[in-house]
Protein backbone atom coordinates (compact mmCIF):
# COMPACT_ATOMS: atom_id res chain seq x y z
CA UNK A 1 0.00 0.00 0.00
CA UNK A 2 2.54 2.58 1.04
CA UNK A 3 5.13 1.77 -2.20
CA UNK A 4 1.84 2.95 -4.66
CA UNK A 5 1.05 6.01 -2.57
CA UNK A 6 5.41 6.71 -2.93
CA UNK A 7 3.98 7.86 -6.26
CA UNK A 8 6.70 6.81 -9.13
CA UNK A 9 7.63 2.93 -9.13
CA UNK A 10 5.40 1.02 -8.13
CA UNK A 11 3.09 3.03 -10.90
CA UNK A 12 4.82 1.25 -13.56
CA UNK A 13 2.46 -2.36 -12.74
CA UNK A 14 -0.39 0.09 -13.08
CA UNK A 15 0.51 0.34 -16.52
CA UNK A 16 -0.86 -1.54 -20.12
CA UNK A 17 1.43 -3.67 -21.34
CA UNK A 18 2.10 -1.84 -25.06
CA UNK A 19 2.52 1.22 -22.73
CA UNK A 20 5.66 0.37 -20.99
CA UNK A 21 8.75 1.69 -21.66
CA UNK A 22 12.04 0.92 -20.23
CA UNK A 23 12.30 2.83 -17.24
CA UNK A 24 9.50 1.54 -16.63
CA UNK A 25 11.06 -2.01 -16.62
CA UNK A 26 13.73 -0.44 -14.57
CA UNK A 27 10.68 0.30 -11.85
CA UNK A 28 9.30 -2.90 -11.88
CA UNK A 29 12.67 -4.53 -11.23
CA UNK A 30 13.23 -2.23 -8.63
CA UNK A 31 9.79 -2.55 -6.82
CA UNK A 32 10.43 -6.84 -6.96
CA UNK A 33 14.63 -6.49 -5.52
CA UNK A 34 13.35 -4.60 -3.16
CA UNK A 35 10.41 -6.72 -2.15
CA UNK A 36 13.08 -10.10 -2.61
CA UNK A 37 15.15 -8.30 -0.07
CA UNK A 38 12.04 -8.86 2.54
CA UNK A 39 12.43 -12.57 1.76
CA UNK A 40 15.66 -13.24 1.06
CA UNK A 41 17.22 -14.17 4.37
CA UNK A 42 15.57 -17.65 3.76
CA UNK A 43 18.58 -18.93 1.97
CA UNK A 44 19.45 -20.94 -1.12
CA UNK A 45 16.27 -21.30 -3.36
CA UNK A 46 15.45 -17.66 -2.75
CA UNK A 47 18.77 -16.33 -4.37
CA UNK A 48 18.33 -19.00 -7.21
CA UNK A 49 14.81 -17.46 -8.14
CA UNK A 50 16.21 -14.05 -7.32
CA UNK A 51 18.38 -14.60 -10.00
CA UNK A 52 15.81 -16.32 -12.55
CA UNK A 53 13.64 -12.67 -11.86
CA UNK A 54 16.76 -10.78 -12.81
CA UNK A 55 16.69 -13.01 -16.11
CA UNK A 56 13.44 -12.95 -16.80
CA UNK A 57 13.22 -8.78 -16.07
CA UNK A 58 16.76 -8.35 -18.74
CA UNK A 59 14.67 -10.17 -21.20
CA UNK A 60 11.51 -7.74 -20.34
CA UNK A 61 13.73 -4.94 -20.91
CA UNK A 62 14.92 -6.52 -24.13
CA UNK A 63 11.58 -7.18 -25.44
CA UNK A 64 10.37 -3.51 -24.38
CA UNK A 65 12.90 -2.07 -26.02
CA UNK A 66 12.55 -3.62 -29.04
CA UNK A 67 9.17 -2.70 -28.82
CA UNK A 68 9.27 0.80 -28.57
CA UNK A 69 12.13 1.18 -30.96
CA UNK A 70 10.01 -0.66 -33.54
CA UNK A 71 7.04 1.34 -32.65
CA UNK A 72 8.97 4.32 -33.33
CA UNK A 73 10.12 3.19 -36.67
CA UNK A 74 6.89 2.24 -37.75
CA UNK A 75 5.49 5.50 -37.22
CA UNK A 76 8.07 7.50 -38.89
CA UNK A 77 7.80 5.44 -42.05
CA UNK A 78 3.86 5.78 -42.06
CA UNK A 79 4.53 9.92 -41.36
CA UNK A 80 7.12 9.69 -44.69
CA UNK A 81 4.30 7.67 -46.87
CA UNK A 82 2.10 10.22 -45.87
CA UNK A 83 3.58 13.32 -46.53
CA UNK A 84 4.47 11.47 -49.65
CA UNK A 85 1.16 10.42 -50.87
CA UNK A 86 0.24 14.02 -50.01
CA UNK A 87 2.82 15.29 -52.80
CA UNK A 88 2.06 13.11 -54.96
CA UNK A 89 -1.86 14.04 -55.00
CA UNK A 90 -0.72 17.78 -54.98
CA UNK A 91 1.54 17.26 -58.07
CA UNK A 92 -0.93 14.95 -59.98
CA UNK A 93 -3.98 17.68 -59.36
CA UNK A 94 -1.96 20.32 -60.45
CA UNK A 95 -0.04 18.61 -63.82
CA UNK A 96 -3.14 16.49 -64.51
CA UNK A 97 -4.19 18.19 -67.74
CA UNK A 98 -0.73 18.21 -69.00
CA UNK A 99 0.30 14.51 -67.96
CA UNK A 100 -3.22 12.06 -67.94
CA UNK A 101 -4.91 14.12 -70.71
CA UNK A 102 -4.36 14.94 -73.93
CA UNK A 103 -3.61 18.27 -75.43
CA UNK A 104 -7.34 19.15 -76.73
CA UNK A 105 -8.84 17.56 -73.62
CA UNK A 106 -10.36 19.42 -70.97
CA UNK A 107 -10.88 18.67 -66.68
CA UNK A 108 -14.21 19.31 -65.94
CA UNK A 109 -14.95 19.71 -61.97
CA UNK A 110 -18.19 17.99 -60.88
CA UNK A 111 -18.85 19.96 -57.61
CA UNK A 112 -18.70 23.37 -59.81
CA UNK A 113 -22.28 24.57 -60.80
CA UNK A 114 -21.25 26.19 -63.40
CA UNK A 115 -19.69 23.42 -64.89
CA UNK A 116 -20.61 22.86 -68.91
CA UNK A 117 -22.98 20.29 -68.88
CA UNK A 118 -25.09 20.63 -72.32
CA UNK A 119 -23.44 19.64 -75.65
CA UNK A 120 -23.42 21.85 -78.81
CA UNK A 121 -25.98 20.29 -80.65
CA UNK A 122 -28.85 20.74 -77.36
CA UNK A 123 -27.40 24.14 -77.54
CA UNK A 124 -28.15 24.57 -81.39
CA UNK A 125 -31.62 23.21 -80.47
CA UNK A 126 -32.52 25.69 -77.83
CA UNK A 127 -31.49 28.50 -79.52
CA UNK A 128 -33.48 27.61 -82.38
CA UNK A 129 -36.16 27.12 -80.51
CA UNK A 130 -35.70 30.51 -78.83
CA UNK A 131 -35.54 32.00 -82.08
CA UNK A 132 -38.53 30.60 -83.53
CA UNK A 133 -40.69 31.48 -80.72
CA UNK A 134 -39.15 35.45 -80.91
CA UNK A 135 -40.45 35.05 -84.36
CA UNK A 136 -44.11 34.09 -83.84
CA UNK A 137 -44.23 36.45 -80.68
CA UNK A 138 -43.19 39.78 -83.16
CA UNK A 139 -45.63 37.92 -86.06
CA UNK A 140 -48.46 38.27 -83.41
CA UNK A 141 -47.70 41.94 -81.79
CA UNK A 142 -47.15 42.83 -85.90
CA UNK A 143 -50.89 41.42 -86.40
CA UNK A 144 -52.21 42.37 -83.25
CA UNK A 145 -50.78 46.08 -84.16
CA UNK A 146 -52.73 45.39 -87.78
CA UNK A 147 -55.92 44.61 -85.94
CA UNK A 148 -56.34 47.21 -83.56
CA UNK A 149 -55.42 49.65 -85.99
CA UNK A 150 -58.60 48.63 -88.32
CA UNK A 151 -56.07 48.00 -90.57
CA UNK A 152 -57.32 44.17 -91.41
CA UNK A 153 -60.45 44.56 -93.60
CA UNK A 154 -63.35 41.75 -92.82
CA UNK A 155 -62.44 39.22 -94.47
CA UNK A 156 -59.09 39.45 -95.46
CA UNK A 157 -55.49 38.09 -93.02
CA UNK A 158 -53.00 40.01 -92.91
CA UNK A 159 -49.92 37.84 -93.75
CA UNK A 160 -47.00 38.28 -91.96
CA UNK A 161 -44.03 36.42 -92.02
CA UNK A 162 -40.77 35.76 -90.78
CA UNK A 163 -38.68 32.97 -92.34
CA UNK A 164 -36.90 30.93 -89.28
CA UNK A 165 -36.46 27.69 -91.00
CA UNK A 166 -33.42 26.63 -89.15
CA UNK A 167 -30.76 26.94 -91.72
CA UNK A 168 -28.98 23.49 -92.10
CA UNK A 169 -25.48 23.37 -93.79
CA UNK A 170 -25.69 20.26 -95.58
CA UNK A 171 -29.02 20.95 -97.20
CA UNK A 172 -28.40 24.64 -99.00
CA UNK A 173 -31.14 26.74 -99.64
CA UNK A 174 -31.91 28.16 -103.30
CA UNK A 175 -33.45 31.28 -103.16
CA UNK A 176 -34.42 32.59 -100.02
CA UNK A 177 -36.66 35.16 -100.36
CA UNK A 178 -39.06 33.51 -101.77
CA UNK A 179 -39.03 30.01 -99.66
CA UNK A 180 -40.28 32.16 -97.10
CA UNK A 181 -43.65 33.27 -98.71
CA UNK A 182 -44.52 30.03 -100.16
CA UNK A 183 -44.73 28.16 -96.83
CA UNK A 184 -45.24 30.22 -93.80
CA UNK A 185 -44.94 28.17 -90.47
CA UNK A 186 -47.39 26.07 -88.45
CA UNK A 187 -47.14 28.61 -85.69
CA UNK A 188 -48.60 31.39 -88.21
CA UNK A 189 -51.25 29.53 -88.80
CA UNK A 190 -52.21 28.91 -85.78
CA UNK A 191 -52.15 32.65 -85.19
CA UNK A 192 -54.27 33.27 -87.86
CA UNK A 193 -56.84 30.61 -87.50
CA UNK A 194 -57.01 32.93 -83.71
CA UNK A 195 -57.47 35.60 -85.42
CA UNK A 196 -60.26 34.55 -88.00
CA UNK A 197 -62.16 32.52 -84.82
CA UNK A 198 -62.43 35.84 -83.36
CA UNK A 199 -63.87 37.34 -86.08
CA UNK A 200 -66.70 35.26 -86.63
CA UNK B 1 -52.93 35.79 -102.48
CA UNK B 2 -53.22 37.46 -99.25
CA UNK B 3 -51.65 40.92 -98.27
CA UNK B 4 -48.01 41.00 -97.29
CA UNK B 5 -47.10 44.16 -94.61
CA UNK B 6 -43.54 44.04 -96.67
CA UNK B 7 -42.65 43.95 -100.17
CA UNK B 8 -39.17 41.76 -100.16
CA UNK B 9 -37.38 40.04 -96.72
CA UNK B 10 -33.51 40.51 -96.45
CA UNK B 11 -31.81 38.34 -94.26
CA UNK B 12 -28.80 39.97 -93.10
CA UNK B 13 -25.75 38.32 -90.96
CA UNK B 14 -23.93 40.37 -88.45
CA UNK B 15 -20.30 38.48 -87.71
CA UNK B 16 -17.01 39.17 -85.89
CA UNK B 17 -14.23 38.81 -83.22
CA UNK B 18 -16.00 38.90 -79.89
CA UNK B 19 -16.53 41.79 -78.23
CA UNK B 20 -16.21 44.18 -81.69
CA UNK B 21 -19.51 45.64 -80.78
CA UNK B 22 -22.40 43.30 -82.89
CA UNK B 23 -24.64 43.14 -80.95
CA UNK B 24 -24.23 47.26 -80.35
CA UNK B 25 -24.84 48.33 -83.24
CA UNK B 26 -27.71 46.28 -84.21
CA UNK B 27 -29.22 47.27 -81.22
CA UNK B 28 -28.52 50.88 -82.38
CA UNK B 29 -30.30 49.85 -85.93
CA UNK B 30 -33.21 48.48 -84.30
CA UNK B 31 -34.43 49.70 -81.35
CA UNK B 32 -32.23 53.17 -81.57
CA UNK B 33 -30.21 52.95 -78.34
CA UNK B 34 -26.87 51.61 -76.38
CA UNK B 35 -25.99 49.88 -74.08
CA UNK B 36 -22.31 49.68 -72.00
CA UNK B 37 -22.89 46.74 -70.42
CA UNK B 38 -20.89 43.64 -71.86
CA UNK B 39 -23.03 40.49 -72.61
CA UNK B 40 -21.48 37.70 -74.51
CA UNK B 41 -24.43 36.66 -77.30
CA UNK B 42 -24.76 32.87 -76.76
CA UNK B 43 -24.68 31.50 -80.47
CA UNK B 44 -27.39 33.38 -82.52
CA UNK B 45 -29.90 35.95 -81.79
CA UNK B 46 -32.17 38.04 -84.79
CA UNK B 47 -33.63 41.34 -84.82
CA UNK B 48 -36.49 42.43 -87.46
CA UNK B 49 -36.41 45.55 -88.66
CA UNK B 50 -38.69 47.18 -91.52
CA UNK B 51 -37.12 49.99 -93.57
CA UNK B 52 -38.66 51.67 -97.02
CA UNK B 53 -36.20 51.69 -99.90
CA UNK B 54 -37.28 53.21 -103.15
CA UNK B 55 -41.04 52.72 -102.47
CA UNK B 56 -40.42 49.30 -101.31
CA UNK B 57 -41.38 47.93 -97.86
CA UNK B 58 -38.02 45.97 -97.35
CA UNK B 59 -38.14 43.29 -94.11
CA UNK B 60 -34.83 42.90 -92.60
CA UNK B 61 -33.68 39.73 -90.47
CA UNK B 62 -30.51 40.82 -89.20
CA UNK B 63 -29.00 37.54 -87.72
CA UNK B 64 -26.73 38.71 -84.59
CA UNK B 65 -24.10 36.04 -83.98
CA UNK B 66 -21.41 35.15 -80.82
CA UNK B 67 -18.08 36.06 -81.76
CA UNK B 68 -16.41 33.73 -79.73
CA UNK B 69 -14.90 30.40 -81.16
CA UNK B 70 -16.26 28.35 -79.00
CA UNK B 71 -19.97 28.82 -80.75
CA UNK B 72 -17.88 28.48 -84.37
CA UNK B 73 -20.43 25.67 -85.66
CA UNK B 74 -23.35 27.22 -84.90
CA UNK B 75 -23.07 30.50 -86.43
CA UNK B 76 -21.26 29.06 -89.54
CA UNK B 77 -24.52 26.85 -89.92
CA UNK B 78 -26.76 30.47 -90.36
CA UNK B 79 -24.06 31.71 -93.03
CA UNK B 80 -25.59 29.97 -95.81
CA UNK B 81 -28.94 31.55 -95.65
CA UNK B 82 -27.42 35.34 -95.57
CA UNK B 83 -28.38 38.19 -98.51
CA UNK B 84 -25.28 40.02 -96.62
CA UNK B 85 -22.84 39.98 -94.07
CA UNK B 86 -21.43 42.69 -92.16
CA UNK B 87 -17.92 41.62 -91.08
CA UNK B 88 -17.49 44.08 -87.52
CA UNK B 89 -14.02 45.01 -86.02
CA UNK B 90 -12.93 47.04 -83.58
CA UNK B 91 -10.75 50.18 -84.34
CA UNK B 92 -9.58 50.24 -80.71
CA UNK B 93 -8.82 46.13 -80.88
CA UNK B 94 -5.70 45.40 -83.44
CA UNK B 95 -6.45 41.15 -83.22
CA UNK B 96 -10.37 42.02 -84.25
CA UNK B 97 -8.37 43.69 -87.44
CA UNK B 98 -6.02 41.19 -88.07
CA UNK B 99 -8.70 38.42 -87.86
CA UNK B 100 -10.88 39.93 -91.01
CA UNK B 101 -9.11 37.57 -93.12
CA UNK B 102 -10.17 34.95 -91.20
CA UNK B 103 -14.04 36.09 -91.16
CA UNK B 104 -13.88 36.40 -94.92
CA UNK B 105 -12.03 32.37 -95.20
CA UNK B 106 -15.43 32.02 -93.04
CA UNK B 107 -17.70 33.82 -95.34
CA UNK B 108 -15.79 32.15 -98.65
CA UNK B 109 -16.67 28.53 -96.72
CA UNK B 110 -20.30 28.69 -95.61
CA UNK B 111 -21.70 31.48 -97.64
CA UNK B 112 -23.79 31.70 -100.52
CA UNK B 113 -21.46 33.05 -103.66
CA UNK B 114 -23.06 35.95 -104.08
CA UNK B 115 -23.53 36.97 -100.66
CA UNK B 116 -23.24 40.81 -100.62
CA UNK B 117 -20.19 41.88 -98.00
CA UNK B 118 -19.88 45.20 -95.70
CA UNK B 119 -16.75 45.96 -93.45
CA UNK B 120 -17.65 47.65 -90.47
CA UNK B 121 -14.70 49.84 -88.07
CA UNK B 122 -17.06 49.91 -84.44
CA UNK B 123 -16.17 52.50 -81.71
CA UNK B 124 -15.16 55.22 -83.68
CA UNK B 125 -16.55 57.26 -80.95
CA UNK B 126 -12.92 56.21 -79.16
CA UNK B 127 -9.97 58.03 -81.04
CA UNK B 128 -8.60 58.43 -78.26
CA UNK B 129 -7.81 54.66 -78.07
CA UNK B 130 -8.09 53.87 -81.74
CA UNK B 131 -5.22 51.25 -82.88
CA UNK B 132 -6.23 50.40 -86.47
CA UNK B 133 -6.10 53.59 -88.97
CA UNK B 134 -9.02 54.47 -90.83
CA UNK B 135 -6.66 53.93 -94.15
CA UNK B 136 -6.43 50.75 -93.04
CA UNK B 137 -9.48 49.65 -93.30
CA UNK B 138 -10.12 50.92 -96.51
CA UNK B 139 -7.50 49.50 -97.85
CA UNK B 140 -8.76 45.85 -97.09
CA UNK B 141 -12.38 46.92 -98.24
CA UNK B 142 -10.91 48.00 -101.30
CA UNK B 143 -8.56 44.77 -101.91
CA UNK B 144 -11.44 42.55 -101.45
CA UNK B 145 -13.97 44.69 -103.12
CA UNK B 146 -16.38 45.65 -100.67
CA UNK B 147 -18.12 48.48 -99.08
CA UNK B 148 -16.30 49.77 -95.81
CA UNK B 149 -17.65 52.46 -92.90
CA UNK B 150 -16.86 53.19 -89.62
CA UNK B 151 -19.29 53.48 -87.37
CA UNK B 152 -20.01 53.99 -84.04
CA UNK B 153 -23.24 52.67 -82.26
CA UNK B 154 -22.64 54.67 -78.90
CA UNK B 155 -22.37 57.97 -80.53
CA UNK B 156 -24.89 57.01 -83.50
CA UNK B 157 -22.38 57.38 -85.93
CA UNK B 158 -23.09 55.93 -89.83
CA UNK B 159 -25.21 52.70 -88.41
CA UNK B 160 -28.28 53.21 -90.11
CA UNK B 161 -26.54 53.89 -93.53
CA UNK B 162 -24.40 50.82 -93.20
CA UNK B 163 -27.68 48.96 -92.71
CA UNK B 164 -29.12 50.73 -95.58
CA UNK B 165 -27.03 50.82 -97.67
CA UNK B 166 -26.30 46.99 -97.56
CA UNK B 167 -29.90 46.25 -97.89
CA UNK B 168 -29.81 48.71 -101.30
CA UNK B 169 -27.16 46.86 -102.58
CA UNK B 170 -29.02 43.27 -102.28
CA UNK B 171 -32.01 45.29 -103.58
CA UNK B 172 -30.26 46.61 -106.58
CA UNK B 173 -29.69 43.04 -107.96
CA UNK B 174 -33.03 41.35 -106.88
CA UNK B 175 -34.89 40.60 -109.86
CA UNK B 176 -38.22 42.16 -109.67
CA UNK B 177 -40.67 39.47 -108.98
CA UNK B 178 -43.79 41.95 -109.24
CA UNK B 179 -44.46 43.30 -112.47
CA UNK B 180 -47.74 45.10 -111.36
CA UNK B 181 -45.44 46.65 -108.90
CA UNK B 182 -45.96 50.69 -108.97
CA UNK B 183 -42.10 51.22 -108.77
CA UNK B 184 -39.97 49.12 -110.95
CA UNK B 185 -36.82 51.35 -110.95
CA UNK B 186 -34.18 50.35 -109.01
CA UNK B 187 -31.08 51.61 -110.33
CA UNK B 188 -31.82 54.97 -109.93
CA UNK B 189 -29.35 56.90 -107.84
CA UNK B 190 -29.75 56.84 -104.13
CA UNK B 191 -27.03 58.19 -103.03
CA UNK B 192 -24.89 55.12 -101.93
CA UNK B 193 -21.71 56.27 -101.12
CA UNK B 194 -19.62 53.54 -99.50
CA UNK B 195 -15.65 54.50 -99.35
CA UNK B 196 -16.08 57.76 -99.31
CA UNK B 197 -18.29 58.19 -96.60
CA UNK B 198 -17.22 59.95 -93.71
CA UNK B 199 -16.97 59.10 -89.65
CA UNK B 200 -15.81 60.74 -86.80
CA UNK B 201 -14.36 63.52 -88.32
Amino acid sequence: MEELSESSPALAFEKEAFELTVEDVYDISYVIGRDLLKISTTGEEVSDLQFKIVRVLEMFETLVNKYNLSLEELKMERDNLKSELDRIVRESSAGQEAQTLGPNKLVVDLKDPNRPRFTMQELKEVLQERNQLKAQLLVAQEELQLYKSGMLPQGEQAMVEVDLVSPSPSKPVPDTTDETKEEPNEGMTTIRKLFSFRRK
Amino acid sequence: MAKKTYDLLFKLLLIGDSGVGKTCVLFRFSDDAFNTTFISTIGIDFKIKTVELQGKKIKLQIWDTAGQERFHTITTSYYRGAMGIMLVYDITNAKSFENISKWLRNIDEHANEDVERMLLGNKCDMEDKRVVPKAKGEQIAREHGIRFFETSAKANISIEKAFLTLAEDILRKTPVKEPNSENVDISGGSGVTGWKSKCCS
